[in-house]
C-alpha cells in the first residue's frame, strides 16, 4: 500500500483513536501557532485589543492567557 | 550520593538537562546522559576516562550523537506528524513556511510546543527512572571497583549496566559490552595509579 493510499485510508477510518489522536495533535499545533502569532503581533506593537479582535475572543482571554510570557 | 562525583560526572548531570532540553524532551533519559559524556570536554586527560573507554572500542562522537537523533523517529512529534496527516495536514511543510517567516525552530520552540504552560526552556527536567537507576548503578560500578569517587567512566559503566535504557542498546549495536568496559575502567585505573 502506497503512503497516499495509507493516508487516505487513515482519513476515513472511524476508529477513535486515530481520529482522537488528530485531534490532540491539531490542538498542540494550534497553540504553537498562536503563541507564534501573538508573540509576533505585541513585537510589532499590537494592542491585546487589535489582537482579541482578529482571533476572535475576548480581550480577557487572550491577555490573560499570553501576559505572563511577557508578549 | 552526588558528593562523590568528580567535577567531571557532575558536568555531565548538568550537561543531560541541556541534551534533553535541545531534543524537546520532557524527560532526561539514558540517552541524554550518553550524549552529555560528550558535552564535557576531556582536557587534562583523563578528566573525562569515558571518553577514552568509547574510544577503545572505536566509539566515535558523531556516531553515538547520529543514534541518539534517531530514536527520536518515535517521538511525541513523529508521532502528531502522522496524527495531523491523517486529516491532510502535512505537519513538514507547515513547519517550514513558519520558519519561513519567523527562522530555524520558531514552531518547535514555542512554550506550548515545549510542552506545559510554564514552558520547560529554562525550567527543570525531572531524570527518567532508568537513568536515575543508570546513576545509581554508576554508584554501584565505582563501588565494586574499589574507588571512592564517581567518574564519568561509571557513568558510562551505569548506561551501559542500565539494561532498560535506551543508551544500552546504543551502545550494545556499537560491540560495546559491560565485561569488556569494566576491563578498559579498570586497566585505566591502574595505569593512573602507576603513573
Amino acid at each position: 500500500m502506497s503512503d497516499a493510499t495509507k493516508v487516505a485510508a487513515a482519513a476515513s477510518s472511524r476508529d477513535p483513536a486515530v481520529g482522537l489522536a488528530a485531534v490532540a495533535a491539531l490542538r498542540g499545533l494550534l497553540e504553537s501557532l498562536e503563541e507564534l502569532q501573538v508573540s509576533n503581533a505585541r513585537a510589532q506593537g499590537w494592542s491585546w485589543q487589535q489582537i482579541a479582535d482578529v482571533l476572535r475572543v475576548s480581550r480577557q482571554a487572550v491577555h490573560k492567557k499570553y501576559r505572563r510570557y511577557g508578549f | 550520593m552526588f558528593e562523590r562525583f568528580t567535577g567531571e560526572a557532575r558536568h555531565v548531570v548538568v550537561e543531560a538537562q541541556e541534551e534533553a532540553r535541545t531534543r524537546i524532551a520532557d524527560e532526561i533519559r539514558t540517552e541524554h546522559l550518553l550524549a552529555a559524556l560528550y558535552a564535557v570536554p576531556d582536557t587534562a586527560a583523563p578528566a573525562n576516562p569515558a571518553l577514552t573507554v568509547l574510544d577503545r572500542f572505536g566509539v566515535q562522537k558523531a556516531d553515538v550523537l547520529h543514534d541518539v537523533d534517531r530514536l527520536h523517529a518515535g517521538s511525541q512529534q513523529a508521532l502528531d506528524a502522522e496524527a495531523l496527516s491523517t486529516i491532510g495536514i502535512d505537519l513538514d511543510e507547515v513547519r517550514r513556511q513558519v520558519e519561513e517567516a519567523f527562522g530555524p525552530g520558531a514552531l518547535d520552540r514555542t512554550r506550548a510546543a515545549l510542552g506545559g504552560k510554564a514552558g520547560r526552556l529554562f525550567g527543570h527536567i525531572p531524570f527518567e527512572g532508568s537513568a536515575k537507576k543508570a546513576l545509581e548503578l554508576a554508584l554501584r560500578e565505582a563501588i565494586r571497583l574499589g574507588h571512592d569517587h564517581i567518574g564519568t567512566e561509571h557513568i558510562l559503566l551505569g548506561l551501559i549496566h542500565t539494561e532498560g535504557g535506551a543508551a544500552h542498546h546504543v551502545l550494545a549495536a556499537r560491540g560495546v559490552r559491560l565485561e569488556a568496559a569494566r576491563a578498559v575502567v579498570e586497566e585505566l585505573a591502574g595505569g593512573r595509579k602507576a603513573g
